[in-house]
């Protein structure tokens, strides 16, 4: 939970650094490789809305820890995450994206399973924002596919054991909210802070996590 | 000429498009399910492959997919419904994937203990597919969808049935896994297509069961000519209940060849089309049905009459040895201002059977329950409609008195319960006049082609013998919808509808009551049309309680359908 709170703490400072830079002129350069601007910036403000899809592309790599929220604390532990991604340029102020990423969930209570796997998928737009520039907002639909890590010949059953759905593959889609960080740029490359809030449509109640991790981007045009 | 018919247009236009499309922007879960997403009537979904849809300014007793019309000639026969899921409808040009599910797992609540038992498992959507682009005419496609939503209460006792699993993916015992490929060839004569594929299906009977069939193969073949459209199906389907040691083969054929208006015919005063519809099968064991004959012929002629272009005469009408059925109406457009359009209208339907290609007994047990009724049905309807368009604004009524004598009901002579409750009887009319007065009023305003706003209300009032009717529809509706276009590809539907109470009155010893309720839809969809590619999310049934809409069939559920799609 330390670590949680340090690094909330790190998120808000690193929010609050970038609104401060709002006001700065060497963000508004954004075409200087060296600026900590790594989206993707049009100026023709002739061209149709749909002229901006895929003007630009980029492909990233992120990691990081999820944190489960609220009850689900006292259901699996914090974990690590990594993935893949591509972000695309959609409108003016619009990037779209997707992720896949996979992580590996340990249950808090004494249970028949060892352990589940996560695949998550996510779909979503991102939006520059000029107030908080650089910081990037979005948010999405998540589709997660799980399935329980367990030993050959583990007699579980779906309705009573705790865990027991999982021994068969279970999908669940859920919203999430992201915040991307930008926090330097090299040539074509993008380094950045992504947190993510995220909330999977389960019962009987729903599943809340929280997501910190960094992204590394590389313009492929 | 052309302030003649301007009027017509527009009044035609109006009541066909407004109020249809007042629910056509938020996205089925599949093709042939649409009504799912539409407010102004009684939808009561049993699943993909059963659905009660009747709307409500249609009138009569039945609902809509119950009654044959030559424009569902391509649509599946499902027991007595024609049924556009599953649909073997060739693909337009894309490769595209499809996933959803019921929302509602446990996923990592299931690591919590709880003193509750676990709630029921909620159960996936799963397509993919492609269609390639056509190489010097000829073209390739191939398609997997299964729909488990709907299936979860029922899977235990027809698992029962089918003894393992019985879809091409998965366990869940979806009431339909298809899997298809094929061939096809277009050119601007030709559009022709040759399918072959693997189906498990469940039916859904008038003793309320559910019968699994597997079609091993099914080959559909079809070819539009001209004017001229040929299909052609053969249907290797086996049955079986394992817990009852029973089993049996039908072999179909089943296809028809239909003569369409062409362009210089619709010009003409007297317009004329034509066709036959055919089935014929073989059956060898217990196959749950029967069709007498093992075969039927359907041949049926449609004439459109325009004396003046603002009378319209339709006739559909079908013989053969067994049956037949007419369906007819006179249109009259009024003479009114530009923007502003006034119809009324008389329909009547008329016939032995609303399907005459259905099957004609079933079995169950050692009853045996006849599906045919003696005598006839006849639904009149007078109807009135009005549409007037101001600025960007246009609102508009429809009002109709319907009465329909010989309406097909269930004669139940017993029941049998288990974990599911059946019945058996025969199929008889109600002889005498059900009545009913329809009113129905909306307004939709839009601006460009960013935003449109929809609000429909509607009520119906029933006279006669109600009880005797295999659904009591709702007594009234309103929906709301609103779509968004942002930047021309970021596309927003959403529809909010409340449904008054709907009753089921024969399928078990107490009528079962579908309680009215809210129901809130809505399609997110993120279109790049310079790369043809389309990304979208639909959340269907938020807001209503999960309930039982169809006797003996699952929950209606809060669910999410997400498609990507890449066209060609």
């Amino acid at each position: 939970m330390n670590k949680l709170k340090v690094l909330f703490v790190a998120m808000a400072a690193m929010v609050c650094s970038a609104l401060a830079q709002t006001d700065s002129t060497a963000l508004a350069q954004t075409d200087s490789a060296t600026v900590a601007a790594p989206v993707s910036v049009q100026t023709d403000s002739a061209k149709a809305p749909q002229d901006y899809a895929f003007e630009h592309f980029y492909a990233y790599i992120e990691g990081g820890e999820i944190y489960p929220w609220g009850d689900l604390q006292d259901a699996v532990e914090n974990t690590m995450y990594g993935g893949i991604g591509i972000r695309y340029s959609y409108w003016k102020n619009a990037d779209g994206f997707m992720s896949f990423n996979y992580s590996y969930f340990k249950p808090v209570p004494s249970t028949k399973i060892d352990g589940v796997h996560q695949f998550s998928g996510k779909v979503g737009l991102d939006f520059r924002i000029k107030y908080i520039k650089p910081v990037v907002v979005g948010a999405g639909f998540a589709c997660n596919f799980t399935r329980a890590d367990m030993q050959d010949g583990v007699d579980i059953s779906f309705e009573n054991d705790l865990g027991g759905t999982l021994a068969d593959n279970e999908t669940e889609f859920g919203w999430f909210f992201r915040v991307r960080l930008p926090l330097f740029s090299y040539n074509k490359f993008n380094v950045g802070f992504n947190a993510q809030w995220e909330e999977l449509w389960t019962l009987p109640k729903r599943s809340d996590m929280l997501t910190m991790g960094l992204y590394i981007e590389r313009e492929i045009w | 000429m052309k302030k003649i018919i301007l009027p017509f247009l527009t009044a035609a236009l109006m009541s066909s498009v407004f109020v249809c499309t007042a629910f056509a922007e938020v996205d089925a879960e599949i093709e042939g399910m649409e009504y799912e997403v539409r407010g102004d009537g009684t939808f009561l979904i049993g699943g993909p492959t059963f659905g009660f849809d009747r709307i409500m300014g249609a009138g009569g007793t039945f609902s809509e997919s119950e009654l044959w019309t030559p424009a569902k000639l391509r649509d599946r026969l499902l027991f007595n419904r024609m049924s556009g899921t599953p649909s073997w409808t060739p693909m337009a040009p894309a490769v595209w994937f499809k996933t959803g599910n019921e929302l509602g797992d446990l996923i990592y609540q299931n690591l919590l203990p709880s003193d509750e038992p676990n709630p029921a498992n909620r159960t996936p959507y799963l397509e993919g597919g492609f269609t390639t682009p056509a190489f010097k005419g000829f073209w390739a496609t191939a398609r997997y969808f299964q729909d488990d939503h709907f299936c979860g209460r029922t899977a235990g006792p027809r698992k029962q049935m089918v003894g393992e699993s019985f879809a091409h993916f998965g366990e869940n015992i979806p009431l339909f896994s298809t899997l298809y490929g094929g061939l096809g060839y277009t050119n601007s004569l030709v559009n022709a297509s040759l399918l072959v594929g693997d189906e498990y299906l469940w039916t859904y009977t008038a003793t309320s069961r559910w019968i699994p069939v597997h079609y091993s193969p099914r080959i559909e073949a079809r070819a539009d000519v001209k004017n001229v459209s040929v299909t052609l199906a053969y249907e290797d389907g086996e049955y079986k209940n394992v817990a009852k040691k029973e089993h049996g083969t039908r072999q179909e054929v089943n296809g028809s060849v239909y003569y369409k208006r062409g362009e210089a015919c619709k010009k003409g005063m007297l317009q004329v089309a034509a066709g036959l519809a055919f089935r014929a099968v073989d059956d060898s064991g217990m196959v749950y049905t029967e069709l007498e004959e093992d075969r039927v012929f359907w041949p049926f002629i449609e004439l459109r009459a325009q004396p003046i272009p603002r009378l319209t005469a339709d006739v559909m009408f079908g013989i053969n040895e067994r049956d037949w059925l007419v369906q007819d109406s006179i249109q009259f457009t009024s003479p009114t201002p530009k923007k502003m359009g006034i119809v009324a209208g008389v329909k009547n339907i008329s016939g032995t059977r609303l399907n005459p290609l259905a099957d004609t007994k079933e079995f169950m047990d050692d009853h045996e329950i006849n599906l045919v009724a003696d005598g006839q049905m006849t639904l009149i309807q007078g109807y009135a409609v009005f549409n007037d368009t101001l600025g960007n604004m246009n609102i508009g009524g429809r009002g109709s008195y319907w009465a329909e004598y010989g309406a097909e009901t269930f004669d139940v002579e017993g029941y049998v319960d288990g974990s599911l409750t059946y019945r058996y009887g025969n199929v008889s009319r109600i002889d005498s006049w059900i009545k009913g007065v329809t009113g129905e009023i909306w307004f939709n305003a839009w601006y460009q082609d960013i935003f449109k706003f929809n609000a429909i209300a509607g009520f119906e009032r029933l006279d006669g013998l109600t009880k005797k009717l295999e659904v009591t529809p709702a007594e009234y509706f309103v929906a709301f919808g609103g779509d968004w276009l942002i930047n021309k590809t970021f596309r927003i539907a959403h529809s909010i509808k409340y449904r008054s109470d709907a009753r089921w009155n024969l399928r078990s010893p107490d009528p079962m009551v579908v309680k009215g309720d809210w129901y809130w839809d809505v399609t997110f969809e993120e279109r790049i049309p310079k790369y043809g590619i389309v990304f979208s999310g639909t959340l269907l049934h938020a807001l209503a309680n999960e309930v039982i809409e169809v006797p003996n069939s699952g929950y209606d559920r809060f669910r999410l359908v997400c498609t990507a799609k890449k066209t060609f």
